[in-house]
């Protein structure tokens, strides 16, 4: 039982080994029971074989989306055009534009969180509030929003604001907070005024660490869009989903939901780069 | 004229329950300027509150406390700080921490916006290689970030940074604790060097009684009454002989039984210390 004690060292191979193997073994229980299915009833639509993900994939990315069958003759166009013209890329593209509004959004939320750390009187006007604020489920709201904001985008964008906003708030409050007394005096010291300390020595400090608090609150962000999408929208990856499961179209389901993964994992993926690239400091320490 | 003058001051804390908890008690002082005062005593006598209160961190219970003749309210580029720890802003390079004060204080809010700040930029950076240079370090270490560099070399970013603004009171509060015996002999003669050729008036705070006497003129001791709540007060106030690091043991040891002697709370109802010398106490 070596490999179970605190100072074991696995090697590189096994690191490798090890950290791919759930992987494996999730894709090689699934296509057993998937092909074990297909054995017993070769209509099967629950678990979809390999073959039946990838010319899903391929229809949803290749074939244009059911509103603009009648007008295009997607196959004389070429190949870039029929991906422009597809349900993935109109759903990819509708998602991904109420994603980044509600990413944008956000950055107020760290500038309130901010000022609140910073200023006392803004501080004690703010902080119960979002407190509270913070505990309501935003979901348990969606009647309400759709009610007062209709069901059109802003709704969708407004569930987000209202689920994630208070978080990155308090969030960005605490770090501020955190940083030592000694920096601020000493700032105080070198002649900065309050807004200089505010913004070229607390917000530059922290900058990193908000930006590590976006990419672990991205998956709320996807889920209340998520959420959003499939209860009133008429695009979007969320609403596909919800309109496929009525036909039980799980081999464009799942080709769906792994591309939701891959994407939001690019996206954590570049925010990490780019923390690293304008925050070498903080990667070190 | 003082520099800093301390004017029959009391500090209280409220407590959690009821009532207040007196740090200081009546301290009465008067440093005048280009001094090198060393603040002395136990840890939890006050030593870093008082330092507080001269940067204006802090407001007295009662008294009052004048840095050039005025009563400040909050820190501010009339008293150089030189901290223990976080010193330095770690998302700037060396040289950037050390202009950092030249360019903040160069302009107003708008100032980054400003074309003429690159100018103004350059000039700060061979003013700020200077004073690297002034402090020991080389101009390969101008690009590095602070958690680059060792705790010495860190302090001696930070004196740097301080000194660049050319203060008339530099506050160092225990700056030299966090540092190994070697990099911290080395940091005290630095500190004195600079010290002689600025005349900047020099507050030490320290728990270390051999630093106090070796490189203040003057040493302030703090003692706590461990008794009552009455708070901590100055229990000597002694005008130090130039001493120089070499000075022998005898010249020194005397000097420094006297402060320890004087720093040390002797309640009645306190527990009998051990055997040992009270010097252990101050390392």
């Amino acid at each position: 039982m070596s490999f179970l004690r605190i100072h074991a060292q696995p090697g590189r191979a096994t690191s490798w080994m090890l950290s791919w193997f759930l992987f494996a073994a999730g894709i090689t229980a699934y296509f057993y029971v998937s092909a074990e299915r297909h054995r017993d009833n070769p209509d099967d639509r629950v678990m979809p074989t390999i073959a039946q993900m990838v010319q899903g994939f391929q229809d949803a990315a290749l074939k244009p989306a059911e509103e603009e069958e009648v007008q295009d003759d997607a196959a004389a166009q070429g190949w870039f055009s029929r991906v422009r013209s597809s349900m993935l890329w109109k759903d990819t593209t509708a998602t991904s534009r109420r994603f980044l509004i509600s990413v944008a959004l956000l950055f107020p939320a760290v500038m309130i969180g901010l000022h609140m750390a910073m200023f006392p009187y803004i501080g004690v006007f703010f902080l119960r509030f979002f407190q509270f604020f913070d505990k309501i489920v935003a979901l348990s709201l969606l009647p309400i929003i759709f009610i007062a904001f209709g069901i059109d985008e802003l709704s969708k964008i407004m569930l987000i604001v209202i689920g994630v906003t208070p978080t990155i708030i308090l969030d960005t409050f605490n770090l501020s907070k955190s940083v030592p007394r000694e920096q601020i005096v000493k700032a105080f010291t070198l002649g900065a005024g309050d807004f200089a300390i505010t913004y070229r020595i607390i917000f530059k400090q922290i900058f990193p660490r908000v930006l590590n608090s976006i990419r672990l609150n991205l998956k709320a962000v996807m889920l209340f869009l998520f959420a959003g999408e499939m209860i009133a929208s008429t695009d979007g990856l969320a609403y596909r989903i919800a309109l496929l499961r009525r036909h039980m179209g799980m081999d464009t389901i799942i080709p769906y939901v792994l591309w939701v993964a891959l994407l939001l994992f690019l996206v954590d993926l570049g925010m990490n780069l780019l923390n690293r690239k304008l925050h070498p400091w903080f990667q070190e320490i | 004229m003082a520099s800093i003058r301390i004017q029959h001051v009391s500090v209280e804390y409220p407590l959690e329950g009821q009532g207040k908890r007196r740090i200081l008690n009546d301290i009465d002082l008067e440093i005048e300027r280009g001094a090198f005062v060393s603040i002395v005593g136990q840890t939890g006598c006050g030593k870093s509150t008082l330092l507080r209160l001269i940067l204006g961190e802090e407001s007295p219970s009662a008294g009052q406390v004048l840095v050039d003749g005025e009563a400040r309210q909050q820190p501010g580029p009339y008293c150089g700080y030189v901290p223990q720890r976080y010193s330095l802003f770690p998302d700037k390079t060396v040289l950037d921490n050390i202009i950092f004060g030249l360019d903040v204080s160069s302009g107003g809010p708008l100032s980054l916006l400003n074309p003429a700040r690159r100018t103004r930029l350059r000039t700060f950076r061979e003013d700020g290689l200077r004073y690297l240079h002034h402090v020991g370090l080389h101009e390969a270490d101008a690009r590095k970030y602070p958690h680059q560099l060792s705790g010495g070399m860190q302090q001696r970013v930070a004196i740097a940074q301080a000194l660049i603004l050319k203060p008339p009171v530099l506050l160092m509060d225990e700056a030299f604790s966090a540092l190994d015996p070697g990099t911290r002999s080395g940091m005290q003669r630095l500190i004195k060097k600079l010290w002689r050729e600025s005349g900047t008036t020099i507050v030490f705070v320290t728990h270390n009684t051999r630093e106090a006497v070796c490189l203040g003129t003057r040493v302030i001791a703090l003692a706590k009454d461990i008794s009552g709540d009455r708070g901590s007060s100055v229990a000597l106030d002694l005008s130090v002989p130039h001493l120089d690091f070499d000075s022998g043991e005898e010249d020194l040891r005397g000097l420094i039984r006297e402060v320890e002697s004087a720093a040390l709370p002797v309640p009645q109802d306190a527990l009998p210390l051990p055997e040992s010398k009270p010097a252990s106490v101050y390392n």
